[in-house]
């Protein structure tokens, strides 16, 4: 995995540390540890941290060959529309969207105001594990 | 499809001056090709830069991409050359309404209507943003809808009702639709809420059957099919760039609703929104089921 814009604390199959702030924590730090934890989920290819308004990763924690730059602003974009269609049908703000695809799924959560938790995976993937962890990351930000 | 696009482009060599670019970048566009539909719109335009037709197809991409600055710029142009474009009209008015001005919105429907009274699609959206024009005024600001920076349509986001409702079946024949609902083709019979929260559109978002009613027992049907008729694309575009194959279903979970979209057959959409408190493994579940139906009923219209 590469992780261009975000320190990797290592990996493996160990449970992660919780995400914690305090002296010594930096915000790139806490966002690096929770794509730690989001990868060890089985069948991820790659997680990040996206700029909703761009689209522009903001970290990223990938497997060799993912696109991130790509994987973040069609995410970012296609967040952009459901969550318009979410509107309009009445449903309120978007907090989780998943497309399945043949060949993988892509993830996000929206982490108010302005970033997105995005992964994607292989169809290996435990949904209800990744979008748990994503889920947390994102409130984790939001506080 | 793909052979309107093979026969275009090979209309489009044997003479690269044809008008006919604006029917192949349709074709691409309806595909779900909009980059490629842009660049032959962009191309075919430089050289016909007074062709109506042709700009009201780039503003049709520039929607499809989220543009809609764009696409508000090029159903201009068509209107500078052709002022009686219905296109361009009906284009304008869902750009406003995207905007959340619904009274620009609905003038530029009477003025299509004005000119073509007989256009079935501009009368039902008409009807439909008139019912809809008080929740429309309200300020952008005040509608609780997505958080990210995104055209809304202008319909506030209610409480859904509960799954289990009085309006169960209420497509099958005989029995009783809810108030707001329209009188639709009954596909989806002995679906729970069949009228209510399923809903099944082409890819121009336009309704086929089912039905979405607001808390207030409005159909919001056409609305919610004109912002759903993007995402289609989106996901299209999502999964080709990323390689991941056909898209299958697209969940979000959202503050009043989980919503399942899936593509059903070619081109067509599938919506189903259901209660929060329906775990999202049984919404896709039931979704999957309605597709299904969907599908076939589809397959026996020769769609």
């Amino acid at each position: 995995m590469s992780a261009p814009g975000a320190d990797r604390p290592g990996s493996g199959a160990a449970a992660a540390p919780p995400a914690r702030s305090g002296p010594g924590s930096s915000a790139a730090d806490e966002l690096a540890r929770a794509l730690d934890r989001i990868s060890r989920v089985r069948g991820m290819r790659g997680s990040m941290w996206v700029s909703a308004d761009d689209g522009l990763p903001v970290a990223q924690l990938l497997m060799e060959g993912v696109p991130g730059r790509a994987v973040a602003a069609l995410a970012a974009s296609l967040v952009r529309k459901v969550s318009g269609s979410a509107g309009a049908v009445g449903a309120g703000r978007v907090r989780f969207v998943q497309m399945e695809a043949a060949g993988g799924t892509l993830l996000v959560a929206l982490a108010p105001p302005d970033l997105l938790v995005v992964a994607l995976a292989d169809g290996r993937v435990n949904v209800g594990l990744a979008r748990l962890e994503m889920m947390r990351a994102a409130a984790a930000v939001a506080r | 499809m793909a052979d309107d696009v093979r026969s275009l482009t090979a209309a489009l060599a044997r003479d690269p001056s044809s008008l006919r670019y604006a029917d192949l970048a349709e074709s691409l566009r309806r595909r779900g090709q909009r980059d490629e539909a842009l660049r032959v719109a962009l191309h075919g335009l430089a050289r016909h830069p007074q062709h109506a037709d042709g700009h009201d197809v780039l503003a049709r991409i520039y929607s499809d991409l989220g543009d809609l600055d764009r696409a508000q710029l090029a159903w201009g142009k068509v209107l500078e050359l052709a002022p009686e474009h219905p296109g361009a009209l009906k284009g304008v008015a869902f750009v406003r309404f995207r905007q959340g001005d619904a009274r620009a919105a609905v003038e530029a429907l009477e003025r299509a209507l004005a000119i073509d009274p007989s256009d079935e699609a501009a009368q039902r959206a008409l009807e439909s943003m008139r019912r809809d024009a008080p929740m429309a005024d309200l300020p952008t600001a005040e509608l609780p809808t997505a958080e990210l920076p995104t055209p809304v349509a202008p319909v506030p986001a209610p409480p859904v009702p509960a799954a289990a409702s009085p309006e169960a079946g209420a497509g099958s024949a005989g029995a009783a639709r809810p108030s707001g609902a329209k009188a639709r083709p009954a596909v989806f019979s002995g679906f729970d809420r069949a009228t209510a929260d399923i809903l099944l559109l082409d890819e121009r978002g336009l309704v086929l059957a089912g039905g979405l009613l607001a808390p207030n027992g409005a159909d919001v049907s056409e609305v919610a099919a004109a912002g759903l008729a993007g995402v289609s694309g989106e996901a299209a575009r999502t999964a080709q760039h990323l390689a991941l194959g056909g898209w299958r279903t697209i969940v979000a979970e959202a503050e009043s609703a989980n919503l399942v979209v899936a593509p059903v057959g070619s081109g067509a959409l599938l919506l189903v929104r259901r209660d929060r408190s329906m775990p999202v493994g049984l919404a896709l579940r039931f979704a999957e089921r309605a597709r299904g139906t969907a599908s076939t009923w589809l397959e026996g219209q020769g769609a």
